[in-house]
């Protein structure tokens, strides 16, 4: 498709384009090309299609070769709540397949080591132990390259310390995170998100996949104080409402005073957080998915918009992920899928990441006119007996 | 071998002062009921003897030693432990402004099945009856809730000693349709259970027993222990750490509970255990007596991991008070994909697996505590069986599933279901 195809099957973009107050930090923000493929199937033809993806955004060898590769996962909610019998992987997880080509291709391309790192929600749990609670075998994984690793890295994982991740230009709601030092000893950081829609931030792509970095033990409910808990004992509800700080010695937020409301929070975290911890390789798994709410819950529904969206830079790829939703990816709060949120999108542009501004990304790929999935309309309940799946 | 679960013919209920009328009997022709206990013999006569007439048991209160857990006499003679003071099974409803009661939290479950699964390997080979009553409060219909009562016991092979609510009482009493439809509801499942007894004569199979001797400063870690396990499904077999020679056959791992350290003898079998390919986990207190090679990593936070012959010796490095936290520490030592079953949108859903002595067949005995039906509960298969038949309370007829292929494994996809649902495995 192209780029002018994409903003009229969006309907929106043009409408919200120039109407928001300049970026921040834009002006130095980097561009970079999306790819964007139809694929009709988790398999042999995601395979193909994300190698094809690969190659199309420049090839994953000069990003990856003798590198040691972090790929951040999208494991949100239990590994035994299903969206009626439908897998993890068909809606609200990264599905197994693209994760295990997302390990397999760098593999081929000279990785020297991956590890898919989560950190699933109010636990210590190995990430292979997670992840066997929802079916899956581990052995998928690492049988698909050499020197693949886990890491739960929602405490200290096999790390000695936290990692200080200073957020450029002093952050809009924190000044810097302690992390997993996985997230430091990696040479490329990539984040596999789910085209979903989020109760809090409006969309979950491979931007909001980052919350999840943060580990519970600092930023959880339980955690001491003084210093973090040793295990993790509670879910980020504090980054949502900011009714406590981080444990010590993680820096407090910014200004204690700002709202208190996960509308406008969660959106800055995220921004602070990949303008951290830089991603450069940003994947959304829109094969099969979920739209509603991102977890199992009242109004999920699952959905097929057989899309998948790859490029090496987060906001660009979310851009082009929104828009494909059937959003405007120049939308601001107030605006779907923004009603009562900021913009994820913005924040980071404003952080200077990249830009949302569509008409300044190269998409690559599919020229379907027909691409964008409207996940609202596809949120729409069918009557009583209908299906669970909506194409 | 597991525990050996009895099948014991008596199918006891408590029969109620207020019920003076022999005319009563006909709630129970033709029943499950076969045994009735009286608060006192000799005040209920005329009913005694009409009882008797028609072949029921009938058993004082006080003769049958029924007892709290605590002050059980686990050594006397009898055929039955009867068992008092327990809880009743449901799903407790989350505390105002809990903030576990979150979207993904578990839910907290009341079950007996620990008290069970304990009384057995202290009194083996004796019934065990139940004793716990319904709250007053409790805001789950009547039938489902009755049912989830009986569910609960029968499941982990015990009986409930049947007893209704003061409402029930007078209602079955007088006729009230309400009642009546729960009295139903009682029976249908006192026959089901009945009917499929011998599904308790195969041993409770679980990759982990469980060794302890659940009392004095090891009671709490010990009960609890099995009592979060179940929440978590894992399948354990209890071990009494006072049995000098318990069998570990079929287990690919044992967690040595207590804070003190085993006999020579018993740790001379553990070691062996692990030498042999088993795992062997241990707290830290008694962690140095039990050796085993240079640690390597281990994926557990808390735990090393010390090669032992062709297993290994787990040994913690911090001190676990908190069961559940211990619970999902020895799950994944052992490896989840050593469950024989994945079970999805069963948060609610307690599991009881037995294997039959041949090993030819199976029976996961599912027991729902949620008022709403189960509409789409899922059953990966570590193994793969012949056949799959599942076994609904009220059902005539069982009926025959045909597994799906999920992500490469077989799964079952069980169609709506309430309370309780038995899937019989056949190889």
């Amino acid at each position: 498709m192209t780029r002018r195809s994409l903003l009229a099957g969006s309907g929106k973009a043009l409408l919200g384009a120039g109407l928001l107050p300049r970026a921040a930090h834009a002006g130095e923000a980097p561009v970079a090309p999306v790819a964007l493929a139809r694929c009709s199937s988790y398999g042999a033809e995601m395979h193909a299609t994300l190698r094809a993806m690969f190659d199309q955004i420049g090839g994953l060898g000069r990003l990856v070769k003798c590198k040691t590769v972090a790929v951040k996962i999208n494991l949100t909610g239990n590994p035994d709540e299903r969206l009626g019998y439908l897998p993890l992987g068909c809606t609200t997880w990264t599905n197994p397949d693209l994760i295990g080509a997302a390990v397999q291709l760098p593999g081929k391309a000279g990785a020297r080591r991956i590890r898919l790192l989560e950190s699933p929600w109010k636990s210590a749990e190995p990430v292979q132990e997670y992840i066997a609670a929802a079916g899956w075998d581990p052995a998928m994984f690492t049988r698909a390259a050499d020197n693949v690793e886990f890491e739960n890295t929602n405490f200290l994982g096999y790390g000695k310390k936290y990692i200080r991740f200073p957020v450029p230009h002093g952050g809009l709601l924190f000044p810097a995170f302690d992390l997993n030092h996985s997230y430091a000893d990696c040479d490329v950081f990539v984040s596999i998100g789910k085209m979903k829609v989020h109760v809090t931030a409006g969309i979950t792509l491979s931007l909001k996949n980052c919350f999840g970095i943060t580990p519970c033990t600092i930023y959880g409910d339980g955690a001491p104080m003084d210093e973090p808990s040793r295990l993790p004992l509670g879910g980020r509800s504090p980054i949502h409402v900011g009714n406590r700080q981080p444990a010590k010695p993680a820096p407090p937020e910014n200004d204690s005073s700002s709202p208190r409301e996960g509308g406008y929070r969660v959106p800055r975290c995220v921004a602070d957080l990949v303008a951290a911890r830089p991603i450069h390789l940003a994947i959304i798994d829109g094969i099969e998915a979920q739209t509603g709410c991102e977890i199992i819950g009242p109004g999920a529904r699952h959905v097929t918009p057989h899309l998948l969206v790859a490029g090496t830079n987060p906001v660009c790829v979310d851009a082009v992920g929104a828009a494909v939703m059937g959003f405007d990816p120049m939308a601001d709060r107030g605006t779907a899928p923004f009603e009562t949120c900021d913009s994820t999108l913005c924040l980071a542009e404003q952080l200077g990441v990249s830009t949302r501004d569509l008409r300044r990304i190269e998409v690559i790929g599919a020229r379907s006119a027909g691409v964008v999935f409207d996940y609202r309309k596809a949120g729409v309940p069918r009557p009583r007996g209908g299906s669970l799946s909506d194409d | 071998m597991g525990e050996s679960l009895i099948s014991d013919r008596l199918v006891p209920f408590r029969w109620l002062a207020a019920w003076t009328d022999p005319a009563l009997l006909r709630l129970f022709s033709n029943g499950p009921i076969n045994c009735f206990l009286f608060d006192r013999l000799a005040s209920a006569r005329g009913i005694v003897d009409a009882a008797r007439a028609k072949g029921m048991e009938t058993m004082e209160w006080a003769a049958l030693g029924a007892a709290p857990f605590d002050q059980v006499k686990w050594n006397i003679s009898a055929p039955q432990v009867a068992i008092t003071g327990l809880v009743w099974p449901q799903l407790k409803p989350p505390a105002r402004g809990d903030a576990d009661a979150g979207p993904t939290g578990a839910p907290w479950i009341d079950s007996n099945t620990w008290v069970k699964r304990l009384a057995a390997a202290r009194a083996p080979r004796r019934a065990i009856w139940l004793g716990f009553e319904r709250p007053k409060d409790d805001a789950t219909p009547a039938a489902a809730a009755y049912t989830t009562a009986i569910a609960d016991s029968a499941a982990a092979g015990a009986r409930w000693m049947v007893i209704l609510d003061d409402k029930r009482q007078e209602g079955v009493a007088t006729g009230d349709p309400e009642a009546l439809r729960t009295w139903d509801a009682i029976i249908a499942a006192l026959r089901f259970f009945q009917t499929h007894r011998s599904w308790n004569a195969w041993p409770r199979s679980g990759p982990v027993g469980v060794m302890s001797d659940f009392a004095g400063n090891n009671e709490f870690m010990g009960q609890e222990f099995l009592n979060l396990a179940a929440r978590r499904k894992l399948l354990y077999r209890v071990l009494s750490r006072s049995d000098g020679n318990p069998s570990l056959e079929g287990l690919l791992a044992v967690l040595y509970l207590d804070r003190e350290p085993p006999t020579a003898a018993l740790q001379s079998r553990l070691l062996a255990f692990a030498r042999s390919g088993g795992l062997v986990i241990v707290p830290r207190a008694v962690a140095a007596s039990f050796g085993g090679g240079r640690p390597i990593s281990c994926p557990v936070a808390g735990y090393e991991w010390r090669p032992l012959g062709q297993g290994a010796i787990a040994a913690a490095t911090l001190d676990r008070d908190d069961p559940y936290f211990l619970a999902a520490d020895v799950h994944n030592l052992i490896r989840r994909r050593s469950d024989p079953f994945t079970l999805f949108n069963a948060a609610s859903l307690w599991e009881h697996y037995s294997v039959a002595p041949d090993g030819r067949a199976a029976v996961l005995q599912l027991v729902g505590f949620a008022s709403r039906p189960y509409g789409s509960v899922s059953v990966a298969m570590a193994h793969s069986w012949r056949s799959a038949t599942l076994y609904v309370i009220g059902s005539v007829l069982p009926t025959h599933l045909q597994p799906a292929l999920v992500e490469g494994r077989l799964e079952l996809h069980l169609p709506p279901f309430s309370n309780y649902a038995a899937l019989e495995f056949h190889s």
